[in-house]
C-alpha cells in the first residue's frame, strides 16, 4: 500500500504549496505573537526583558504568583504553611512584629512546597528577619517524600533559581490568561486577586456565615472516636516512625541564623479534624510533634501549639469548616503568636501549649 | 519524546523534516538521519533503552542474513525465539512468576524489569519479517533500510504495526517526488487532528476516568457512575490510540512516508466483525495472518475456526498486557467473533441499528475488563451497569461524553483524510494552524500525558 498522488499540474502544486505556507505562517506567527505577548507582560515577573509596568497579583493561583513577591525583595519576614496560615493578615503581623511580613502560605501546600518555598526566600532575599511556619498534618505525613506536590501541580522552574529554565515553560495557556488579566488590570477591567504581601481572604465574607451551616459543614462525615482504631503502637514502634519532611524542616532551620526569630505554630484546627486521643492516628501526631518540638529546641525557635482541644477548636462559632477560621480568630491568633513569640506568655484560656521558648 | 509535547512540535520534528530534506538528494544520509533521529526520539526517555531494539534489530537481521547463507530455517527460527524471549522475559516474566505462585501456592521471587516503551509493537515487526522469510516472502535488505523499517520514530512506539513490504520500498522514493506539499500539506492537518483529540479530549476524559476506576476498587459505583467510567473509557481509549496513530501517520506523511490505515472510526461497527476491520487495523491484520490463518482460519470447518478465533484473540488480550484480564478480554472478543459468525451463517441480516447497539453493549463490557485492575474490579463495576451496584447517581461530564462521542463519529480517519483530500483549502489551513496553537498552549500547562497504549 503506497499512496503516490497521480501527477499534479504547476497550479495545483502551487496550491498546496500555498497551504502548507499558511499552515506554518498562522502557526509560528500565532507561538510567536503569543509568546512575545507573555514576555513582555511576564505576569511572574521574571523576565529582564518585559514591559516596565506595575505587576499586580491577578490570579489566585498562588504557587505561580508567590516567587514574584520574594523577588520583589519587599519583605523581609515570611510566613509559610497551608490555608490554615493564609488568614494571618502580614499588615496586622508587622504591627505587632515590627518587621515587613509576606504571608506565602499557599492552599493545600504540602511540606516540600513550603519547604521549597523558603528556600526561594533565603536563596533571594537573604535569613529572614521572622519566619513563621503554620504547621499541619502535611509535616508529619509519613509519605511525604512520595506527596511531593498535589494535583494542582508546582511549577518549580520558578523557583529554582535557573535563569533559562523558565523560558521553556511560559508558553501555555494559563499564563496567557493572566498575562491578559494584567492587561485588563491596565485598563481598569480587572481587581487585584491578592494583595502584594500575599494576603487574601479566601473564606466567604463574615456577612454570609451561618453558625447552623458551619455546624453541619464541620460535623458531616465525622467518625466518632470507637470508629477509630486505638492506639495498637508500642513506645519502641513509636520511634520506629519515619516523617521525611522533618528532614527538610531540620535542614530549612539550621540554614538561619540565630538572629532569625522563628517561630513554629501548630495551627488551630477544629477539634473535628484532630484525631480523637487514644487513637492510632493521635499517638502518631503526638510522636510527630514532639520530634518537631526537638527540632525547635535545637535552633532555638519558638513552638506555639493550638492544635489542641481548647475552647478555640471546640466552638463550632469559631470555624467555616473543620480546617478554616473565620477571620476575626485570625486577628485574636496574631495577637497570642505575638504575645507567646516575643514575650514568652502562656495562654489564658488554654488555647494554645507554649511547648518551646 | 511524546508527539504532543511542545519540544517535539517546536523544535523536534521541524528540525528532523529540515536536516531530511536538505539532505533528500542522498538516499543514504536520508535514511541515516532518520535512523538519528528515531534513536534520539526513543532514548529521550532513557538513553540505556535504545540498547534493546538496537540489539534486537541486529541480532534478526543477522539470523535473517545467516539463513540467506545457509538455506537453512534454524536461523530464522532461533531469531523468532529470541525476540519472543526478550518479550517474554521484559513484558512476562513476573506474570508466569505471579501465575506460577498461586498454582503451586509457592512465593517465587520477582525481576521488576522495567518495560522497555514500544516492546511489543517493534519485536513483532521483526519476528513478522522472520516468518515472511521462512514462507519465502522477504528479501534480504541492507541493514540500513532494515533498522530503519523498525526504529522509524513515528511507528516505533506504538504502532500502526508495519510490515517490511509496506514499508522498505518506500525508503527509495525521493520525497521531494510530485505531490511533495500536498503530502506535507495533509500530514500537517492529520498530525493535527490527532494532536486536538489528544489534548483537548482523550486527556479530559482520563481525568473523568481515574478517579472513578479507583472508586470502584473501594467500593461498588452508582448506576450513573458506572456509565460516566464505562464510556468516558470507552472515547479516552479510542481518542487516546487513534490519535497517537494520527500524530504517527502525519509526522511520517512529512517526511514522504505513507504508514498503514490503523482505525476506521470503530464506534459505528454494526457488528463484532466489523468493529475488528475497524480497530488496531494493522494489529488484526498481522494477527490474521501470522496467527489466525497458519492455525486454520475458517477454511476447516467450524470447530477449527472457533479454536483459531479463541487462541488468536486470547493471545491478542495477552499482547495488550501481561494480566488475566486482558486473556479474558480477548477471549470475550473471541466468543463474539465467533457467535458473530454463528449469527451471519443463518443468512438472517440483523437491523443495522440493533446490530449497532448490540455491537457497542459487547464492546463496552469488554472495555470493563480491559480497565479494570482485577476481575472482581471488573465484576463489581459491570453489576454496577445493570443496576445492581450502588443506589441512584446520574451520568456526569454529559456534554464532555456528547463532545467525545461526536469527535469518535464524526472526525474521519487518518486514510480517508488522505484519500478525501483532493484540493486545498486555505480556510482548513488556517483553522487547523490555530488549532495547532490553542493545543501548544494547553499542553505547555502541565508535563504532557502519556499515551495509553505505551504501556502495551
Amino acid at each position: 500500500m503506497l499512496w503516490r498522488p497521480a501527477k499534479s499540474d504547476a497550479s495545483k502544486t502551487a496550491d498546496w504549496r500555498g497551504f502548507v505556507s499558511l499552515f506554518l505562517t498562522v502557526l509560528i506567527g500565532c507561538v510567536v505573537g503569543v509568546y512575545l505577548f507573555i514576555l513582555l507582560l511576564d505576569p511572574y515577573d521574571i523576565v529582564p526583558f518585559s514591559l516596565p509596568i506595575d505587576r499586580r497579583i491577578v490570579s489566585i493561583s498562588d504557587r505561580f504568583m508567590y516567587p514574584q513577591i520574594v523577588r520583589s525583595k519587599r519583605f523581609d519576614s515570611l510566613v509559610i504553611g497551608t490555608s490554615t496560615s493564609r488568614l494571618l493578615d502580614p499588615e496586622v503581623l508587622d504591627r505587632l512584629f515590627h518587621v515587613r511580613f509576606a504571608n506565602l502560605a499557599m492552599s493545600s501546600a504540602t511540606a516540600w512546597e513550603q519547604k521549597t518555598m523558603l528556600d526561594l526566600f533565603v536563596r533571594t532575599v537573604g535569613p529572614p528577619k521572622a519566619l513563621i511556619v503554620g504547621l499541619d498534618g502535611v509535616w508529619c505525613d509519613q509519605r511525604a517524600d512520595y506527596n511531593r506536590i498535589t494535583f494542582r501541580g508546582f511549577p518549580d522552574w520558578l523557583y529554582d533559581g535557573n535563569p533559562w529554565k523558565k523560558y521553556l515553560y511560559l508558553f501555555n495557556y494559563g499564563t496567557l490568561e493572566i498575562a491578559a488579566r494584567l492587561v485588563g488590570y491596565h485598563l481598569n477591567l480587572y481587581g487585584e486577586r491578592i494583595r502584594y504581601d500575599g494576603y487574601e481572604v479566601f473564606v466567604p465574607p463574615e456577612s454570609q456565615y451561618d453558625p447552623v451551616r458551619a455546624h453541619d459543614t464541620i460535623w458531616r462525615g465525622v467518625r466518632p472516636p470507637s470508629d477509630q482504631l486505638p492506639q495498637p503502637l508500642a513506645a519502641q514502634e513509636l520511634t520506629q516512625l519515619s516523617f521525611p519532611a522533618l528532614q527538610w524542616l531540620d535542614a530549612g532551620l539550621a540554614r538561619l541564623p540565630s538572629t532569625s526569630l522563628t517561630v513554629l505554630a501548630f495551627m488551630p484546627v477544629h477539634v473535628a479534624a484532630q484525631p480523637p486521643p487514644g487513637t492510632r492516628d493521635a499517638g502518631i501526631e503526638t510522636e510527630c510533634k514532639s520530634r518537631i518540638v526537638a527540632i525547635g529546641r535545637k535552633y532555638g525557635a519558638k513552638v506555639i501549639d493550638w492544635r489542641i482541644a481548647s475552647p478555640l477548636t471546640q466552638n463550632d462559632a469559631n470555624y467555616w469548616d473543620r480546617l478554616h477560621y473565620r477571620v476575626p480568630i485570625a486577628t485574636h491568633l496574631a495577637e497570642e503568636l505575638s504575645a507567646a513569640a516575643l514575650a514568652g506568655r502562656e495562654s489564658e484560656d488554654g488555647s494554645y501549649l507554649l511547648l518551646v521558648h | 519524546m511524546l508527539f504532543q509535547s511542545q519540544f517535539y512540535v517546536l523544535v523536534f520534528l521541524p528540525a528532523a523534516a529540515m536536516l531530511y530534506y536538505s539532505v533528500a538528494s542522498s538516499e543514504r544520509a536520508r535514511q541515516w538521519c532518520l535512523i538519528c533521529a528515531s534513536l534520539v526520539f526513543y532514548g529521550w526517555w532513557d538513553a540505556r533503552f535504545v540498547i534493546l531494539p538496537v540489539s534486537q534489530i541486529l541480532a534478526t537481521w543477522l539470523l535473517a542474513l545467516a539463513h540467506q547463507r545457509t538455506g537453512r530455517r534454524a536461523p530464522l527460527i532461533v531469531g523468532v525465539a529470541l525476540n519472543l524471549l526478550s518479550l517474554g522475559t521484559f513484558k512476562y516474566l513476573d506474570f508466569i512468576l505471579g501465575s506460577a505462585e498461586t498454582t503451586i501456592g509457592i512465593v517465587l521471587p520477582r525481576a521488576h524489569l522495567v518495560l522497555p516503551i514500544g516492546i511489543s509493537f517493534f519485536s513483532f515487526q521483526l519476528i513478522s519479517y522472520l516468518v515472511d522469510r521462512m514462507r519465502g516472502e522477504a528479501p534480504i535488505y541492507p541493514l540500513r533500510p532494515f533498522a530503519l523499517f523498525v526504529l522509524l520514530y513515528p511507528h516505533l512506539i506504538a504502532g500502526p504495526i508495519v510490515r517490511h513490504n509496506e514499508l522498505v520500498p518506500q525508503f527509495s522514493l525521493d520525497p521531494r517526488r510530485d505531490g511533495l506539499w500536498q503530502r506535507i500539506a495533509i500530514g500537517l492537518v492529520i498530525f493535527t487532528v490527532g494532536f486536538a483529540k489528544k489534548v483537548l479530549l482523550a486527556d479530559k476524559l482520563g481525568t473523568v476516568v481515574d478517579p472513578l476506576f479507583a472508586e470502584a476498587r473501594l467500593h461498588a459505583l452508582n448506576l450513573g457512575d458506572a456509565w460516566t467510567a464505562t464510556l468516558a473509557f470507552s472515547f479516552q481509549l479510542f481518542l487516546d490510540f487513534s490519535a497517537y496513530t494520527e500524530m504517527a501517520i502525519g509526522s511520517a506523511l512529512i517526511f514522504g512516508l505513507v504508514l498503514p490505515e490503523n482505525f476506521r472510526r470503530p464506534y459505528l461497527a454494526t457488528d463484532i466483525r466489523d468493529f475488528w476491520r475497524r480497530w488496531h487495523i494493522s494489529l488484526s491484520n498481522f494477527l490474521r495472518d501470522y496467527l489466525y490463518i497458519p492455525l486454520g482460519g475458517s477454511r476447516r470447518g467450524l470447530w477449527r475456526y472457533v479454536l483459531a478465533t479463541m487462541i488468536t484473540m486470547g493471545l491478542c488480550g495477552l499482547w495488550h498486557g501481561a494480566g488475566w484480564t486482558f486473556v479474558a478480554w480477548g477471549l470475550w472478543h473471541g466468543l463474539g467473533l465467533a457467535m458473530c459468525h454463528g449469527w451471519q451463517r443463518l443468512g438472517r441480516p440483523m437491523p443495522k441499528l440493533l446490530g449497532w447497539a448490540i455491537t457497542m453493549l459487547f464492546v463496552l463490557a469488554g472495555w470493563v475488563l480491559f480497565r479494570a485492575a482485577s476481575f472482581g474490579v471488573a465484576g463489581s463495576i459491570l453489576a454496577s451497569l445493570v443496576g445492581l451496584g450502588a443506589p441512584g447517581g446520574a451520568l456526569q461530564e454529559i456534554k464532555l461524553l456528547l463532545l467525545a462521542a461526536l469527535a469518535s463519529a464524526l472526525i474521519p480517519s487518518a486514510h480517508e483524510i488522505i484519500n478525501g483530500a483532493k484540493t486545498p483549502h486555505p480556510a482548513v489551513a488556517a483553522v487547523g494552524a490555530l488549532l495547532a496553537a490553542y493545543c501548544l498552549l494547553i499542553v505547555g500547562e502541565n508535563a504532557p500525558v502519556s499515551f495509553i497504549y505505551f504501556q502495551f
